[in-house]
């Protein structure tokens, strides 16, 4: 303990210790015991992908200050995901992924790969101990597994309590290692479909890396505000493709398609990002929350993120919590709808929408009601809506369609947690 | 220690006073309340909330959570969540006074028996005692507590201010009459004794004892004294006052006879009042630079 004579103003710091002995409750400890939380979690996008999701979650609290989580999630997809091609004039015909059966996409039809679905399943667990009065260790591993991909990671994040603990500084990192073995097997980038199966597809398996480091800052402001600023910074390595994404081939004048190829993505990826967010506890106990959140990578890839909530106590056993948010990503370099036939090929190129210029907003509540001192149910509704901007000039027919279509989905959650 | 469990109710006009001795000070609980009966009720919690205090941290009752916590002899000692809360709040004042306020510190009286000698220690006695001083030689992770063996605490800095708020919040739960808690000069209230008047408080100059020198008004929030003039000792001519720095082992050279701080909350008032008493012959600018009301005697 670095120990400094009292110099300037600590009258304020003593509030808040002399708050915190006269309360009691102002000791954020938990209580010890076990937490559960359950939720299933419904996502449906319209015309496209639905998923569910239930997860469950343990904590075990101990007496001394130790806290163990387990969490248990699995999700399945089913429905329509774009393979990237664009819309075209005439229908088109795809080979599926597998190699196996084709499908079909009508003129003026967005095409849609239809055999999109998967089942995942994921378990985590994360310890987290005190090392001494003012610093926690937080140990985790995680484990997910679907059809043709698995994930393993783990991570760990050092807290150091300053200042009366009204300082709070984290360093964390975080390793994963994903293998997938597409059904199939891996496309070359940038190859085109017409090619003899055997030239479009090199091995079965691929693997990336993903190392995380995090720097954070968690402030007491004041008895009622909290403010958090972190900086994390990503680094990816090895098989960064999505081995099932097309790009269309279409004429230099009219526009029209006239194959395909595979996507191709860089093998690195460097990401940074900056969150900084704010809590703030009225006196009658209602909480605001707003966040801001700016990434940007090596990619080209820029995004801003705005997330408000507003924690309304509507009585003592029923509350309400509106939540809007806000994202607004520029597009990857080398992002394309399509590209030019007969013309060189670019090193690496995607037409995956994700990796597009778009906007993003979510809008909705979520509704708590406590049963009683050990339980309570929460249901979560929330509409998201998502607007593409076309990137460069559509050529010929494309300017008869639009290159990016909306996309709407809403979210149902409905919880359950519990204590004992 | 015998401990003296009568309580006395004695009406002054308008105003039900409740007298009881707790933790070696005269206690009194003023009461604006009419009826006799509740006066009686609220002196009873007061004086039950006073002694279960004065009992739970006792350092002389073996069976004290402080008695275990000494004689764990390096074993760790599992506490309960209201000794917790003050082991919290104790450690944070030790950073917060950069090590001065230390609850470890009491050992040191071995050294300096105010009361019984007139001489100056030997340094070898202090400097024997050191080793067993010092919150960071200690480990606090909640509920348990090590001490290494030899290591005492005890709460007698924080004890008797945390007891008047505690006090007062207990009686402020069963009547919103104006009250004005008092134990032994440590002294909080929650209103006037009506829209327009306020509480008068004399307070005691370190020359002239027993005696209202200045009076003071308070209206809401506490008052909190540290200090105690008859504690002194003269030894080849200096006036060793009573506070002791921990980290030397020797009295805080020109401290006041006196401080008293007014603040919110007792225990705020009383923690200021013991800090700026450690800065010696700061302690006013000290005090200046936290923006309280005080009343420092030298």
């Amino acid at each position: 303990m670095q120990l400094k004579q009292p110099k300037g103003k600590i009258n304020n710091l003593l509030a808040v210790a002399a708050c915190s002995l006269l309360n009691q409750t102002g000791s954020a400890q938990e209580v010890p015991g076990w937490y559960i939380d359950s939720a299933v979690l419904g996502y449906s996008e319209k015309d496209r992908v639905d998923a569910i999701e239930p997860v469950v979650s343990a904590t075990r609290v101990f007496e001394d200050g130790r806290k163990l989580n387990l969490t248990f999630v699995a999700d399945s997809l089913t429905g329509a995901s774009p393979n990237g091609a664009t819309i075209s004039n005439a229908p088109q015909t795809f080979t599926r992924p597998s190699g196996l059966g084709i499908y079909t996409t009508e003129a003026g039809d967005l095409p849609l790969d239809d055999t999109f679905k998967d089942s995942r399943t994921a378990l985590s667990a994360q310890y987290d101990f005190p090392l001494n009065r003012l610093t926690r260790l937080s140990t985790g591993l995680s484990y997910s597994d679907e059809y043709d991909y698995t994930s393993v990671g783990f991570n760990a994040t050092l807290a150091r309590d300053f200042n009366l603990k009204n300082t709070t500084l984290s360093v964390g990192f975080a390793f994963a290692n994903d293998t997938m073995d597409p059904e199939g097997g891996i496309p070359v980038p940038l190859a085109s479909t017409a090619l003899p199966w055997n030239q479009q597809r090199q091995g079965d398996e691929e693997d990336k890396t993903v190392l995380d480091f995090l720097v954070g800052v968690t402030q007491v402001i004041n008895r009622q505000t909290l403010m958090q600023f972190n900086y994390s910074y990503s680094q990816q390595d090895g098989y960064l493709t999505e081995p099932f994404k097309l790009l269309s081939l279409v004429d230099g004048t009219t526009g029209e398609t006239s194959g395909y190829v595979y996507d191709s993505r860089p093998d690195t990826r460097e990401k940074h990002s900056l969150y900084w967010k704010t809590k703030y506890s009225r006196d009658n106990g209602d909480i605001i929350d707003v966040s801001y959140r700016y990434l940007w990578d090596d990619w080209d890839i820029a995004s801003h993120t705005i997330d408000g909530r507003y924690r309304w106590n509507v009585s003592d056993k029923f509350y309400v919590e509106p939540h809007i948010r806000y994202y607004n990503q520029q597009e990857a370099g080398f992002f394309a709808h399509s590209l030019v036939a007969g013309q060189a090929l670019p090193i690496d190129a995607s037409a995956d929408y994700r990796l597009g210029a778009f906007n993003g907003v979510t809008i909705g509540s979520k509704f708590g009601y406590r049963l009683n001192d050990r339980s309570e149910i929460n249901v979560r509704v929330e509409a998201y809506e998502q607007q593409g901007d076309t990137v460069g000039n559509p050529i010929g027919v494309q300017n008869n369609y639009d290159m990016f279509p909306d996309l709407e989905a809403t979210i149902i959650q409905i919880g359950y947690s519990y204590r004992f | 220690m015998a401990i003296d469990r009568q309580t006395q109710l004695v009406s002054q006009g308008d105003c039900w006073v409740g007298r009881f001795s707790a933790m070696a000070s005269d206690c009194e609980v003023l009461m604006h309340v009419n009826d006799e009966s509740l006066a009686g009720k609220l002196l009873n919690v007061a004086a039950t909330e006073a002694w279960r205090i004065e009992q739970k941290y006792s350092r002389y009752r073996e069976d004290s959570i402080v008695s275990r916590i000494n004689s764990a002899d390096g074993e760790s000692t599992e506490v309960d969540a209201e000794t917790a809360q003050l082991l919290d709040f104790a450690f944070q004042c030790y950073e917060l006074s950069g090590g001065l306020f230390d609850i470890s510190s009491g050992i040191l009286k071995q050294a300096w028996p105010f009361s019984s000698s007139s001489t100056q220690p030997s340094h070898a006695l202090i400097e024997s005692l050191l080793p067993l001083i010092g919150l960071e030689k200690t480990q606090w992770l909640a509920p348990y507590l090590t001490l290494p063996a030899g290591m005492q605490i005890d709460f007698g800095g924080i004890g008797k201010e945390y007891a008047v708020d505690r006090t007062l919040g207990l009686l402020s739960g069963l009547s919103d009459a104006p009250i004005l808690v008092n134990f032994g000069g440590d002294i909080v209230c929650n209103k006037g004794p009506s829209s327009d008047s306020p509480w008068r408080i004399g307070i005691e100059d370190a020359e002239i004892q027993d005696e209202a020198q200045q009076l003071l008004e308070l209206t809401s929030g506490a008052l909190a004294t540290s200090g105690n003039t008859k504690r002194y000792l003269i030894s080849n001519g200096i006036r060793y006052g009573h506070v002791l720095n921990p980290i030397t082992g020797w009295p805080i050279e020109a401290a006041p006879l006196s401080i008293t701080v007014a603040e919110g909350n007792c225990t705020r008032a009383g923690m200021l009042a013991t800090f700026a008493m450690l800065q010696g012959e700061n302690a006013e600018s000290f005090l200046d630079q936290q923006e309280v009301k005080y009343w420092v005697a030298r």
